[in-house]
């Protein structure tokens, strides 16, 4: 089985928790549910009045319209909430008004949401002029006022009774649902694995049901809250203002009689409060059940917290300050952690290495390996929504330590002594704004700069990553892909930095697009001498250009070298799976279809050698312990081939011949 | 330029469907509520505006159900709505425009401010996340999101009139003040107010803060946002013009979706209060079986929500140059 089959290999950020995060409804919903203390609270309310909806008789403690005691008394051991004006048990009422509520709201929200799925999931299946059609309609229905609409039909039937209620709520309040099914179903329809099912020929009627329904379970129960909230609000409303039917036991209706007889300037507070309180109750039991259900399906709105027992003891202590002015970065056992429902994610782990002034370091792993993670660390600019720290190390850069530095400390360093450049321009530029209000705030907030300087400044950085400067004030989706990503490089070039961290900042383009990009950093490169820490899964795109290469696994340092070197004798079995998934740089892109497996869950790494369950050379010894990196010849390898006294190139021909 | 166009073909469109809707409502409903209502307009007003009703409401009218809507459709496009039977002899769309007025003030007013107010907390709290705002407010919301408009209205109405006696309880206005732009009357028009906008405010705030809220958290996430942090930007100029500008936008689109929502609470809550705006106006006409009123007040508040929605795709438009060049 090869496992990196969809494109996930070019996903950036943070690897673990995005990996989980839209993953598996169903069997773990009901462990998610119980962890959420507003999903528990929503339980707990809608359960007692469903309890109270179907047992009425046996728990209300008087016939609900007996006139029978006196009216209008206060609370009492015999009355909890005291009588009507009509003499009736204010308590018993509201016990039998329940009934009539839950119905509304399930029937309501059931019928609702069919009609939402109907609709919504067939708009973008069909597509064209259907799917125009029901979108209108949608969006038509959507902003009418129902409510009003609802009075309307209702002013025509007085009386009209729970059935047409029913009906009228739930055939007007599905457009919301539909619309966002409908966007959902239309993103989905591109995806790999609905391709497949139509590839293997199956009918459109099962892909829905079977494999598009599925995956919209949190939407589709979303729908069916708020319609059911809807409709209790609705329907209690209605009957206040007098058009429901005024002997029906009902929430809504008790209100309507209490409001007539001016229940609460006569003293009659509880017959008009409580049924108030009951509406509001139920309510709240669909909308926290709401709220907590996007919540769950939507992990960045929860908060994590990380466990800090883990962490080691010298984080932002005073470092012996290397004065080597030619080594602008020097990371020391820098460890960062995740926090992630399974408790922390360690997803760097007491990496070391240093970065000499003008020089090209590339990173290189597969996705989920922690490159990001490093790259994110080193730059601190982790935090939300993935809350990741540093639990451990330093990263001293120009002599400082970036680990004890505080925001403040920081801001005044950062994009004037290093920058950034991340994947995707389209995601890294404000899309609201002009790259020239881009990069003007960014000058205001590092110098003194006037307005025409800093206008001529953006121009200048833009000439030099060729782009025509009339290109300043565009906004970025007004330009194309790689110019986008050249004006994200001019950006970073605003201040001259010393060192710029590069995320994949090609892998957006085409190879052509790629190639020139490559060619066009490195020529900034030489001509401003600022250094690169490079991170990307793709090892050929760096061969020609880093001077030296860091490859990543699980969390760890695998091999670290001369570029040059790692190419022509690579030592660790990962590198070398890394170099023969990308055959050629001039090849289309491939993903790493060679590597059988992919890189573990690092909430569990494997024992001893983590890249030993893909290893094609593993031993038995290696499962043991993980090995330390070994110094071969100047290069770094965590490998115990390369452990003093073995004989690793004798080892690693003959047994690649029968894995590969 | 296409964006307009779109926005407002699709504003002719729903009037349409509202108005149809109008149309064809009397004459889906069974019973006889509409024929009840000619026999009292018998004699008291001209035979052409009788005829106009007869056409509006499906009674009497020989015409083909095609050649009804169309007479239908033109009385409304000229603005004839017929003759308030609650009011009478006064011409409906003369008194749905003394209502309007207040409504807007009201309503309109009171929207506006919970919308900038909830989103602006909504930023707030998303910002400082894992604060007092953030930890505190999304459950409150939660809970007030579900509370009945019409009962907060009544239980204010209870406390702050009745028992401590500090605001009128209903009216828009003394009767005995005199009508005009004096500073007794403004100070009495306020006062009146104080109570109904103060349970609007209450009432639709949640829903923009929670929002909000979630997304500021979601744009939070994205990579300029980061990008911005990198440049080393102040902290407030990261939450205003790069997490709060683009969370805005979705929320501005929610607007929207939640008017119809407000309209429906502004409706009780003005019914609760005796406020002489539309909702007020809209369920004495129900009351009274004037449908001629009411249907003509059910047209005014789609409009109300479609002029609301193009503010806001206007806005939008101001904000998001991508749908300024979207065709
Ligand atoms: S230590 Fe063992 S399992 Fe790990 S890479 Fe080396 S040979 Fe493979």
């Amino acid at each position: 089985m090869t496992a990196t089959v969809e494109p996930t290999t070019a996903t950036s950020g943070p690897d673990p928790p995005l990996a989980e995060a839209r993953r598996g409804f169903g069997a773990d919903l009901w462990r998610a549910v119980a962890r959420n203390r507003k999903a528990l609270a929503g339980l707990v309310l809608l359960v007692f009045f469903l309890v109270l909806a179907v047992f009425p008789g046996q728990i209300a403690p008087h016939d609900p319209q007996a006139e029978s005691y006196l009216p209008g008394l206060g609370p009492s051991s015999h009355h909890w909430f005291g009588t009507t004006a009509y003499g009736q048990d204010v308590l018993s009422q509201l016990i039998w008004g329940t009934r009539q509520s839950v119905v509304i709201a399930f029937a309501v929200g059931g019928l609702a949401t069919v009609l939402a799925v109907l609709i919504g999931v067939s708009a973008a299946y069909l597509g064209g002029v259907a799917d125009g059609l029901l979108s209108l309609l949608t969006d038509v229905l959507l902003v009418i006022p129902i409510f009003p609409l609802i009075i309307v039909i209702a002013a025509y039937e007085k009386n009209s009774g729970l059935f047409t209620l029913v009906i009228v709520l739930g055939a007007l309040g599905w457009s919301y649902g539909a619309r966002q099914l409908r966007s959902q179903t239309l993103s989905l329809r591109t995806r790999d694995f609905l391709e497949s099912a139509r590839v293997r020929g199956e009918r459109k009627l099962y892909v829905i049901v079977f494999e598009i329904l599925p995956t919209m379970t949190s939407l589709i129960v979303a729908t069916f809250l708020g319609g059911a909230l809807y409709a209790v609000l609705a329907a209690a409303g209605l009957q206040f203002i007098g058009l429901g039917d005024p002997s029906s036991q009902s929430w809504g209706t008790m209100l309507y009689w209490a409001e007539n007889n001016e229940a609460l300037g006569a003293n009659m507070v509880l017959w008009a409060i409580m049924p108030g309180i009951c509406v509001a109750g139920l309510g709240a039991a669909f909308a926290l059940l709401n709220y907590a259900f996007d919540e769950i399906s939507n992990p960045a709105l929860r908060m994590r917290r990380l466990d800090r027992t883990i962490r080691g003891s010298s984080k932002g202590d005073r470092v012996d300050v290397s004065v080597d002015p030619e080594r602008i970065l020097e990371v020391r056992g820098l460890t960062v952690a995740y926090a992630s429902d399974e408790g922390p994610v360690v997803a760097v782990e007491r990496v070391d290495f240093d970065v000499n002034r003008g020089e090209f370091l590339g990173i290189v792993g597969e996705s989920g390996c922690g490159k990001s993670t490093l790259l994110y660390a080193i730059t601190r600019l982790l935090g939300p929504p993935f809350a990741g720290e540093i639990m451990e190390g330093q990263i001293v850069f120009q002599g400082r330590d970036m680990v004890a530095l505080t925001e403040r400390q920081l801001r005044h360093i950062r994009w004037r002594e290093f920058s950034v450049v991340m994947q995707s321009a389209m995601n890294a530029l404000n899309p609201v704004l002009t790259i020239a209000a881009q990069m003007r705030d960014v000058c205001k907030t590092h110098s003194n700069m006037t307005a025409k300087e800093i206008e001529e400044r953006s121009k200048e950085v833009l000439r030099l990553v060729s782009i025509d400067p009339i290109h300043l004030h565009s906004y970025p989706h007004q330009l194309s892909g790689g110019m986008r990503q050249r004006a994200m490089i001019a950006m970073a070039l605003l201040f001259t930095p010393d060192l710029i961290v590069m995320d994949e900042p090609t892998s957006a383009l085409d190879v052509v697009g790629q190639r020139s990009l490559m060619v066009q950093i490195k020529e900034l490169q030489k001509r401003l001498g600022f250094a690169v820490v490079f991170v990307t899964h793709d090892m050929s795109l760096v061969s020609h250009f880093s001077d030296r290469l860091l490859v990543m696994y699980a969390a760890h340092v695998a091999e670290f070298g001369k570029t040059r070197q790692l190419f022509d004798q690579p030592r660790h079995p990962y590198t070398r799976a890394l170099l023969e998934a990308f055959p050629s740089i001039r090849g289309p892109r491939v993903h790493l279809l060679g590597i059988p497996g992919s890189p573990p869950d690092l909430a569990r790494p494997p024992a001893g050698c983590r890249f030993s369950p893909r290893c094609p050379h593993v031993m038995a010894r290696c499962r043991s312990a993980q090995p330390p990196l070994f110094d071969v010849d100047g290069d770094l390898v965590r490998c115990i081939l390369y452990e003093k006294g073995a004989a690793p190139d004798a080892t690693l021909a003959t047994a690649s011949e029968g894995a590969v | 330029m296409r964006f307009v166009l779109r926005r407002l073909g699709f504003f002719v469109v729903t009037l349409w469907a509202a108005v149809t809707l109008n149309f064809l409502i009397p004459r889906l409903m069974p019973g006889n509520a509409a024929l009840a209502m000619m026999s009292r307009y018998k004699g008291r007003i001209q035979p052409q505006a009788m005829h106009a009703l007869e056409i509006a409401f499906g009674i009497h009218t020989h015409q083909s159900l095609p050649a009804a809507y169309f007479t239908y459709l033109g009385n409304i496009a000229r603005g004839h709505f017929g003759i308030s039977l609650t009011f009478f002899p006064d011409a409906v769309s003369h008194q749905v425009l003394q209502a309007l007025p207040w409504t807007l003030g009201l309503v309109g007013l009171t929207t506006v401010i919970a919308f900038l107010l909830g989103t602006l907390i909504g930023l707030v709290a998303a910002w400082r996340r894992g604060g007092f705002l953030d930890g505190a407010l999304p459950p409150i919301f939660v809970i007030t999101s579900a509370f009945p408009y019409f009962w907060l209205a009544l239980l204010a109405i209870w406390f702050f009139s009745i028992k401590l006696g500090w605001v009128p309880e209903s009216g828009g206005y003394d009767v005995t003040t005199t009508i005009g732009w004096s500073w007794t009357f403004i100070g009495d028009v306020l006062r009146h107010s104080i109570l109904p906008a103060f349970t609007i405010l209450i009432t639709s705030i949640g829903g923009w803060i929670l929002t909000m809220r979630n997304n500021t958290i979601s744009v939070l996430a994205e990579d300029y946002v980061r990008m911005a942090r990198a440049k080393g930007l102040k902290p407030w100029r990261i939450m205003w013009t790069y997490a709060g500008r683009n969370a805005i936008l979705p929320n501005l689109a929610g607007f929207a979706m939640s008017l119809g929502f407000v309209v429906s609470g502004a409706i009780l809550v003005e019914f609760v209060f005796n406020y002489p705006g539309v909702g007020w106006m809209f369920l004495q006409s129900v009351e009274n079986q004037d449908y001629a009123l009411m249907q003509a007040l059910f047209l005014l508040l789609t409009v109300a929500v479609l002029v609301a929605i193009l503010v806001a795709d206007g806005a939008t438009a101001l904000l998001d140059p991508r749908t300024r060049d979207s065709s």
